[in-house]
């Protein structure tokens, strides 16, 4: 009977230190930790403030392009309004306009309330425990072009005060849209919005990459008889076609450190990674070796490079160390291991590797030496591209029959299809011209 | 003296005339009457570009022939493709036969000048396969230097896994995609 009564303190002890454990401690999301906990998120009707009449075609939008971003961050999920009980909680937007025990009562961690004063928005969202604000902004002016804009700016603020990280819904993704017969260029934000046309040339036009102030987009086109290197210029908002001095193959174009052009070429019978100068022209060779070398790739500070190489036999992914030159090899299994993706931290490296059902994306931490598969298809899982974060991956899948594009984060959560307008998509790259 | 050069001009007339004449009698009888003159006219110019057509037809025939002949030889050299195994840029007996049958080609027709397409099928990767496109349309471009082809008559380009020749998802058809492809210019 005693040992029954010390064990029911005990119970009664920990329950109570848990729970003020979790009524004390501010809501904070570990996006490093793997298997981390969903978080539920409410977003409360909105407020008319300052006694004017409520905009509801500008409130509902902007809730919805709230709504929609979110969606995209793996682990939160909306819950719909009519599922907490008894109705509206909230008389205004403030922390002591919002009675938060229903929400507590449902299981939900975060609310947002929005307060519309003519055409000026304030956002805000609370911890439903604590009654702490998350984030709080306010927008001025909003039209029908800023709402979305505004609702982009918030959700990038909510996200970097929740996870330390800035959000990518203002960088966009480059990437391959097949248009008939022949591929060419597009932008799109990873919300589905602003899908903008890069290139016309016809033929094929494939992996492009950002240039580090995110103005410039370098690319490869292959005409009827040759490859020539392409550089559109955001500001000029023209294409420049290089050619002269880079033979007949420029594969894997990109802008490595201090924005310098790197492509493959061959030059004189093999595949290597060059280093280009200002004018596009072949400078020196990073590296070489008898064999196919392509798709290099660079951490944010430009002190390695990822690449494939297939001087083993096989295509595998090699590390370079720019400073000293020297290379090891880092994926040692399977016989088709190609395009490295190296985070802006150089930590990780995510790759795709040939399977027995096709190709999947793996991660290979550099700390640790340990793989993860990230992807699981069906169909082919290619191009991994990591956000301004290191957080987010977007890769090209076919699992629904034709390629698409997809969101997934470092952890392998379940991919998200992004909406990039009719037609199969390709090769997608991230700007990470914010976090520079 | 411009009394004889009239005299020498009408006697050339009456002749002319005379020779004229007795031509119409000859046609005059298969022709029916009215329309004479003009039909003996049009038959006196005919009559020098008739007797050379024969030699004409000879040279055109024979430049027709040239013109089949290397049609069908710019025929063979497009259409047989060069095979290559999964992830490999390596020619195999079969293409070295097939390779050294359009560099007689190629020796034969001066003229003409070929781009060497290098394709893959879809298994691989995009820029993976980009690369090893270029590597089989360079085989096949070295081994035709070998045999005696002048190497400023051909030019390469890869095109990856972006042209398949059989769009399929087998074993069949990623056979007939990885390949090389000539394309005269």
């Amino acid at each position: 009977m005693k040992r029954i009564l010390t064990l029911c303190a005990t119970f009664v002890i920990a329950v109570c230190a848990a729970t003020s454990a979790l009524a004390s401690g501010p809501l904070t999301v570990d996006i490093h930790g793997p298997g981390q906990r969903m978080v539920n998120i409410i977003l409360l009707p909105p407020k008319s403030l300052g006694g004017n009449e409520l905009p509801q075609p500008q409130a509902r939008a902007f809730e919805e392009l709230v709504a929609n971003n979110l969606s995209y961050i793996p682990f939160l999920k909306i819950i719909p309004m009519p599922e907490l009980l008894g109705g509206d909680p909230s008389r205004g937007v403030g922390a002591g306009d919002i009675d938060f025990r229903p929400m507590q009562l449902a299981r939900i961690d975060l609310c947002m309330t929005t307060g519309w004063n003519g055409r000026s928005v304030e956002a805000r969202v609370f911890e439903t425990f604590g009654g702490r604000r998350v984030v709080g902004k306010a927008y001025n002016d909003v039209g029908e072009i800023t709402l979305a804009q505004a609702a982009d700016r918030f959700c990038s603020a909510f996200l970097e005060a929740l996870t330390g990280k800035k959000g990518f819904f203002d960088s966009p993704l480059a990437f391959v849209k097949q248009e008939g017969e022949g591929k060419e260029i597009f932008t799109v934000l990873p919300q589905g919005r602003e899908l903008k046309r890069i290139t016309k040339l016809g033929g094929f036009n494939l992996s492009p990459s950002w240039s580090a102030d995110g103005s410039k987009i370098i690319f490869t086109h292959i005409a009827k008889t040759r490859h020539e290197l392409g550089v559109y210029d955001s500001k000029t908002q023209k294409i420049t076609l290089y050619s002269q001095g880079l033979g007949q193959t420029v594969i894997s174009p990109m802008f490595g450190p201090g924005d310098r052009p790197v492509a493959a070429l061959n030059l004189n019978g093999t595949t290597d990674i060059h280093e280009l100068d200002e004018s596009y022209r072949p400078k020196r060779k990073l590296a070489q070796s008898p064999y196919i070398e392509v798709s290099p790739s660079f951490d944010r500070t430009g002190s390695k490079m990822a690449f494939t190489s297939g001087r083993a036999g096989n295509p595998h992914i090699y590390l370079m160390d720019m400073k000293s030159g020297e290379v090891r090899r880092v994926t040692m299994t399977g016989t088709y291991n190609t395009h490295p993706c190296m985070s802006p931290d150089g930590r990780y490296i995510a790759y795709t590797a040939r399977t027995g059902s096709g190709h999947r994306i793996f991660l290979h931490d550099l700390s640790t030496g340990r793989e993860k598969q990230l992807t699981f298809g069906p169909g082919n899982d290619e191009y991994p591209a990591f956000d301004p974060d290191g957080y987010f991956l977007a890769f090209a899948s076919s699992r629904t029959g034709e390629f698409k594009l997809y969101l997934t984060t470092r952890h392998g959560d379940t991919p998200r299809m992004l909406s990039t307008g009719p037609g199969q998509a390709f090769a997608p790259a991230w700007d990470t011209a914010l976090q520079w | 003296m411009n009394s004889k050069w009239y005299l020498a001009a009408m006697i050339l007339l009456v002749l002319a005339l005379g020779a004229g004449a007795g031509c119409s009698k000859k046609t005059s009888t298969s022709t029916p009457p009215g329309t004479q003159v003009e039909v003996t006219d049009e038959s006196r110019w005919a009559q020098p570009s008739t007797s050379g057509q024969p030699s004409v037809d000879e040279a055109t025939l024979a430049s027709e022939a040239e013109r089949r002949a290397k049609a069908e030889a710019v025929q063979e050299l497009t259409s047989v493709t060069i095979r290559f195994a999964f992830d490999s840029y390596e020619l195999n007996t079969e293409a070295r036969s097939i390779l050294a049958l359009k560099a007689n080609i190629m020796r034969r027709f001066t003229d003409v000048r070929v781009v060497i397409e290098g394709h893959c099928d879809e298994r691989g990767t995009e820029e993976y396969n980009l690369a090893l496109g270029e590597r089989r349309a360079r085989a096949a471009y070295e081994h035709l230097v070998i045999l005696g082809v002048d190497p400023s008559r051909m030019s390469i380009v890869s095109f990856g896994e972006e042209r398949p020749l059989d769009p399929g998802h087998n074993e069949t058809a990623w056979a007939k995609n990885r390949r090389a492809e000539f394309v005269v210019r």
